[in-house]
């Protein structure tokens, strides 16, 4: 009988290291940083490396939640020059971030209700529909905008995303407020059960009762929600929006998630894990930088830490199936 | 009786699926012909033609890759790779050997990627999102972020002059046509993207499938870069940027479903031209450039949304009525 316990606990080995191993990496990779690389440990810099990895971050908190449910949204880079300019527009109008802050986030709301009707209604694949619409507010950004950018320096503004409390800086304070709330999301409330069965498996879930079309309306509107909040911040860091920023943000949302250990087609996922992977991929970066490496290699690390991580899983597959078959 | 019905019924159901598309290019084309006497002129027809021919190519490859069950992110960072290559090649061994190095390099490439897929078992998605990093890296890398210019080589302009791209996109769509209708490999490649454990069941090496269908976009890919390279003469690290997006979107409007199992080339090709008529037409109309990425996305609903209505109505309306008529 003592065979049949060591699989089992040889499997959740491995599912741990899949939940969890990105959060042992980070630590690793932040111990070596701090001891072989000069200036990493500076304050500002760990505080600089904290802030850039919010803006991905929060919206790879949404995603988490709609990757978890096997949904995809590729809309969110387009969606999230158009929060940032909308809220850096009202910012200069109005003066006031909360004003900035809701008109982001209702631009992110309207553009995930949008989504969440053709995936629903005209039932449209979550992919094509979002793929679509990446086209279509691209689009109507350029056309309000006739391409040029918004710009608003106003203090009060800027502060959100360029201000810090001691060491931590107000975008990563959000940032941890967001993934407490996404995590809260995903493990208490019933619409973050429904995530994990649609995810699981959509028919069994369908069977069982779960309202699969409220939670999928619902999931991507709550990504056009996060998306809105880093707009604001991105916008108020940068003190301008306009078209064309941050081109492949979408890829690099993805990216943060499924690195993080959320199985691209659904029911498994931690908000742990994309917080981890946001602040490694921003490390990486910054550590190649500090030792002065040419920003090309820089992409060329990112895409290789990419696949080599995501191929553990696959080659411990292989490993285990060939001593299973022996 | 019932068999005959099934097949007038599966006839009618496929010819749809093919040509529906072509509907929406003639009922363009007519619409245009009436708006402006521009439209319907030569040189007109060529620039469409030529445009539409350039993301077909490599959209060609990807609706292969996605009947596989599969998809190719990376399609323009190996555009821009070959491109790079071949344009550095061309120099010092001519034109011939300067195309056939940027194949080679997009089908190596292409079979890396199938190998990370099939062997490493990352999903196709992360995978190619990975590969599309590193040689966007690569290639800026190569070209040390700059231009790299053909100077004094006219020969190049083969790949981009008059009706080439057109007569490419043909033959390619040819070509991948008839390996999916008649060939074991093609049948193979439904197989896997029907259900790949089924199909490795049943004996099929859905893994050596995946490598060389990844080698056969990568080529596609590199074959759109040359293309794009010789048009301007020039190669960077920024050439083709978001084309896998544009290419996923022609294959989908040509009716290729994502799930994978189905192919057609022929609605691949159309889906090209129905997107490079209508950006076109709006050039031509003198509707500001900002509005084609609009048509792109719109368009992309629509023929999905159309789509999946006119599954509905043929399901309700044609067939019990084709089965009403046989009784």
């Amino acid at each position: 009988m003592t065979t049949t316990v060591d699989p089992g606990t040889r499997l959740d080995r491995g599912r741990l290291w899949t939940r969890f191993g990105i959060v042992f990496v980070l630590a690793i990779l932040w111990v070596v940083g701090v001891a072989f690389v000069p200036n990493f440990a500076n304050p500002d810099n760990l505080t600089s490396i904290l802030r850039q990895s919010s803006f991905v971050g929060i919206s790879a908190i949404g995603m988490t939640m709609a990757i978890v449910a096997g949904l995809f949204d590729l809309s969110v880079g387009s969606t999230l020059a158009l929060a940032a300019w909308a809220s850096v527009l009202t910012a200069s109008a109005t003066g006031s971030p909360l004003a900035a802050l809701l008109a982001a986030v209702a631009i992110g709301m309207i553009v995930g209700s949008i989504n969440g009707f053709f995936v629903t209604v005209v039932r449209i694949p979550a992919f094509i529909t979002t793929l679509g619409m990446l086209f279509i507010v691209a689009g109507v950004m350029l056309i309000l905008t006739n391409g040029e950018a918004a710009r608003y320096n106003g203090p009060e503004f800027i502060w959100w995303g360029n201000a810090a409390f001691g060491f931590v800086p107000v975008p990563f304070a959000v940032f941890i407020v967001c993934a407490l709330v996404g995590s809260a999301v995903l493990r208490f409330t019933s619409l973050g059960r429904y995530l994990f069965a649609i995810g699981s498996n959509a028919p069994a879930a369908h069977v069982a009762g779960v309202p699969i079309n409220t939670a999928t309306f619902l999931v991507f509107v709550v990504v056009g929600i996060f998306v809105g909040i880093s707009a604001m911040l991105l916008g108020s860091r940068l003190y301008s929006a306009g078209p064309g920023l941050e081109a492949g943000f979408e890829l690099n949302v993805i990216a943060c998630v499924v690195l993080g250990g959320t199985r691209l087609s659904g029911g498994r996922g931690t908000i742990v894990g994309t917080v981890a992977a946001a602040i490694l991929f921003t490390t990486l970066g910054n550590l190649l930088n500090l030792l002065h490496t040419d920003p090309f290699v820089q992409r060329v690390a990112t895409g290789l830490v990419l696949v080599t991580a995501l191929s553990i899983e696959g080659v411990r597959q292989r490993l285990a199936e060939r001593t299973g078959s022996e | 009786m019932t068999s005959v019905v099934d097949g007038v019924r599966r006839t009618a159901l496929a010819v749809w699926r093919t040509y529906r598309v072509g509907l929406f290019v003639v009922a363009v084309g007519l619409v245009l012909t009436l708006l402006t006497p521009r439209f319907l002129v030569e040189g007109n027809l060529v620039n469409v033609l030529t445009n539409a021919a350039v993301v077909a190519i490599v959209g060609l490859g990807m609706t292969l890759v996605i009947a596989s069950g599969n998809f190719d992110l990376s399609v323009g960072a190996i555009a821009a790779f070959a491109g790079a290559i071949s344009l550095s090649v061309v120099p010092t061994l001519g034109v011939g050997p300067g195309i056939a190095a940027g194949l080679i390099a997009g089908a190596v490439v292409g079979f890396v990627n199938g190998l990370i897929v099939a062997e490493l078992r990352v999903p196709a998605f992360i995978a190619t999102l990975g590969t599309l990093t590193i040689l966007r890296g690569l290639t800026l890398i190569y070209t040390g972020g700059r231009d790299i210019y053909l100077v004094g080589e006219t020969g190049y302009k083969i790949l981009s002059a008059g009706a080439m791209p057109v007569v490419l996109a043909v033959l390619v769509a040819a070509i991948l046509a008839q390996v999916v209708a008649r060939t074991r490999l093609g049948r193979h490649v439904l197989a896997v993207g029907s259900n790949q454990a089924a199909a490795t069941r049943a004996g099929v090496r859905s893994n050596r499938i995946l490598w060389v269908v990844f080698a056969i976009v990568g080529a596609t890919a590199a074959l759109t870069g040359m293309i794009i390279s010789a048009q301007v003469l020039t190669a960077n690290g920024r050439l083709a940027t978001g084309l896998e997006l544009s290419a996923i979107a022609v294959v989908v409007i040509g009716g290729t479903p994502l799930t994978g199992g189905r192919a057609t080339m022929i609605g691949t090709l159309l889906g090209a031209l129905l997107i490079s008529e209508i950006n076109n037409g709006l050039n031509l109309l003198n509707v500001p450039v900002f509005y084609q990425s609009l048509t792109t996305g719109v368009l992309l609903l629509a023929a999905v949304g159309v789509s999946t209505a006119g599954r509905q109505f043929m399901k309700r309306a044609i067939l019990p009525l084709i089965s009403r008529m046989s009784e």
